[in-house]
């Protein structure tokens, strides 16, 4: 067996025979793809012209752009613990029991000052350097919410609940725990795809830095597709969801929870700006708000893209509703302890 | 997708980030404070791409001039091959198909370079109704500072509207100002608009004023204008829904502002 370091594995195989010339390759499909747009470009751009789908493609193009820059920091974090950090440091950091472990991670999650899309390729990396994966989930989830910079945002947006940014911190770590050791109990293994645990070999004599580089290549390219399609389902939606669904809601609890929960899933906020559309939805009471707020980073559709690319359809298909249910809860039990109640 | 394409791929959207920064544009879709960081990450997707681009050259020159190290079976292998490594025989049988994600990579690109998306406008507006930046714009404090002296005071929506909305002390009344927006009509009315965003475009949150004594009806949605006028008291507030009514004596239309919304 022979392992490469972006953790492709392969059976030794004697050489296939080189593909004929005619063969048609994505790189042919790049080309006559992109050829036919330039062609094209007029008709595009009339198609486009419509008000709702102008819209549409702006906010893709923001979403895309906003969190490309996260995406890439996260990248590299990943290529760094990769060429840089051997498994057995790791190790000797976190307790060795789970259990324990697993909170140690959540608070870790302060430690990187980026939105969720930074945190997905930090936490598989952290699983093939042998991390356990309840932890590196805890990781994941807790990240994008409890940093530094997403709470500083909620306490501006928040300027007259200081309590807000409490309940957001206490409910998102509770979210990031409770996941964390529910994988323990009940997580499996192979619902993880098996190309996320992958083992880098240990010096395999490739200089370091290619390492880190191949390996930041390989996950930005692997991730930023479905950071696209992510971008593009959230734009849809920011779209397609009416304005006055919200207005309409004002005085029913249960109702507003739900629907801000779900919006927190659809419209896919940079976890860094989601503070400031929940106060400016001043028609509900702080506790949607909040649920909204807690739910946001930890699932939205451009998560649920990007671990559904990294970890596996299988993983994602559980994980998402599960960490849904648990957040939602963990919002309402933190928005009660620490608002006080409904308000 | 073959690893050549994939590099293709990152130096393109390495390249459209770059040339959004550089020419301006990305300020249709995130905040301006965000353009050196938009501009490393285009330099950085493009060098990872390069250096992919580098070592899979060098090993194929390797490989035919028949160079036996075994850096060349090394780079041979992740190297040119990589995009293949789908097609082994044995090994795992289950999820490793070629991957097609990237594909998706090309759409912003086509996105910025052929359709090139404006600003957001009118149609957030109307559709964000239920949304409204002003209703956070408040808060406890009641410190305004006080306007300039000027004759007439230049001012962006979301101060005023934190001042008709939460100043007591009138430091409104009597002043003429100059405001900034875009043409929307909504029931008959017309109104100077500008969107507010905290990290992107899709997080934009509408700030209306009413215009009042001037008509509008000539100018289409979306046309920037410059109107001059007295907001009328006791407008803006929480009666209204935080939108004041400006008794506008000129409007004058004008081009986009390179910062097309307020933040």
């Amino acid at each position: 067996m022979k392992v490469t370091i972006t953790g492709e594995i392969r059976a030794a195989r004697p050489r296939r025979p080189r593909p004929r010339r005619w063969r048609i390759t994505s790189l042919e499909v790049l080309c006559a793809v992109l050829l036919l747009a330039l062609v094209l470009q007029g008709w595009l751009v009339r198609v486009l012209d419509v008000p709702g789908l102008r819209t549409g493609a702006t906010v893709f193009v923001a979403v895309c752009v906003q969190a490309m820059p996260f995406l890439v920091f996260g990248v590299l974090i990943s290529g760094a613990i990769a060429a840089f950090v051997p498994a057995s440091a790791l190790r000797r950091v976190l307790p060795g029991r789970t259990a324990l472990a697993v909170p140690v991670a959540g608070i870790a999650g302060v430690a990187l000052p980026g939105c969720e899309c930074a945190s997905v390729p930090v936490a598989r990396r952290l699983m093939q350097q042998g991390v356990a994966p309840a932890v590196a989930l805890a990781f994941l989830l807790a990240a994008p919410a409890v940093n530094p910079v997403v709470l500083v945002a909620t306490a501006v947006a928040f300027p007259g609940e200081p309590g807000m940014v409490l309940a957001r911190f206490l409910g998102s770590l509770l979210t990031a725990v409770v996941m964390g050791w529910l994988w323990t109990r009940l997580g499996r293994a192979e619902w993880i795809a098996e190309r996320a645990l992958r083992r880098l070999p240990d010096g395999d004599g490739t200089p370091r830095w290619l390492v880190f580089a191949e390996t930041a290549r390989h996950d930005l390219v692997e991730a930023g597709g479905f950071l696209v399609l992510g971008g593009l389902t959230s734009a849809a939606l920011n779209v397609l969801v009416p304005g006055e669904l919200l207005a309409s809601l004002g005085g029913q609890l249960v109702l507003g929870v739900l629907v801000m929960a779900l919006l927190a899933v659809v419209l896919a906020l940079c976890s860094e700006a989601d503070a400031f559309v929940a106060a400016s939805l001043s028609a509900l009471p702080l506790l949607p708000r909040l649920v909204f707020l807690v739910v946001g980073p930890a699932v939205d559709v451009k998560l649920i893209a990007l671990q559904a690319g990294t970890f596996g359809r299988a993983f994602a298909a559980r994980f998402a509703p599960a960490t849904f249910v648990v957040a939602v809860c963990c919002a309402l039990v933190s928005g009660v302890l620490v608002l006080g109640g409904v308000r | 997708m073959r690893r050549e394409t994939q590099n293709i791929l990152l130096v393109l959207v390495g390249g459209a980030l770059v040339k959004i920064a550089v020419a301006g544009t990305f300020t249709r879709y995130v905040r301006p404070e965000l353009r050196p960081w938009l501009i490393a990450t285009g330099a950085v997707m493009v060098a990872l791409a390069l250096v992919a681009i580098v070592r899979d050259v060098r090993a194929a020159q390797r490989r035919s001039t028949g160079d036996p190290s075994p850096e060349h079976a090394h780079g041979h292998e992740h190297g040119h091959e990589h995009g293949h490594a789908h097609a082994h025989p044995g090994g795992d049988a289950h999820g490793h198909r070629p991957s097609r994600s990237p594909w998706l990579l090309l759409l912003p690109v086509l996105a910025i370079f052929l359709v090139n998306p404006p600003a957001l406008g009118a149609d957030t507006v109307s559709r964000s109704d239920g949304r409204s930046a002003a209703a956070s714009a408040g808060g406890g404090e009641s410190a305004f500072a006080a306007l300039p002296g000027d004759a007439v005071v230049a001012l962006p929506l979301n101060e005023l509207i934190a001042r008709t909305g939460w100043d007591d002390s009138g430091s409104l009344t009597g002043r003429t100002l100059r405001l900034t927006g875009f043409v929307v009509h909504q029931d008959g009315d017309g109104y100077l608009a500008r969107l507010a965003i905290r990290c992107c475009a899709a997080d934009a949150a509408p700030l209306k004023v009413r215009l009042a004594g001037v008509d509008v009806t000539a100018l289409a949605d979306d046309q920037w204008i410059e109107a001059t006028g007295q907001v009328r008291p006791g407008t803006g507030t929480k009666a209204d829904g935080y939108v004041p009514t400006l008794d506008a004596t000129s409007v004058r239309v004008v081009d986009q502002p390179a910062d097309p919304y307020e933040y």
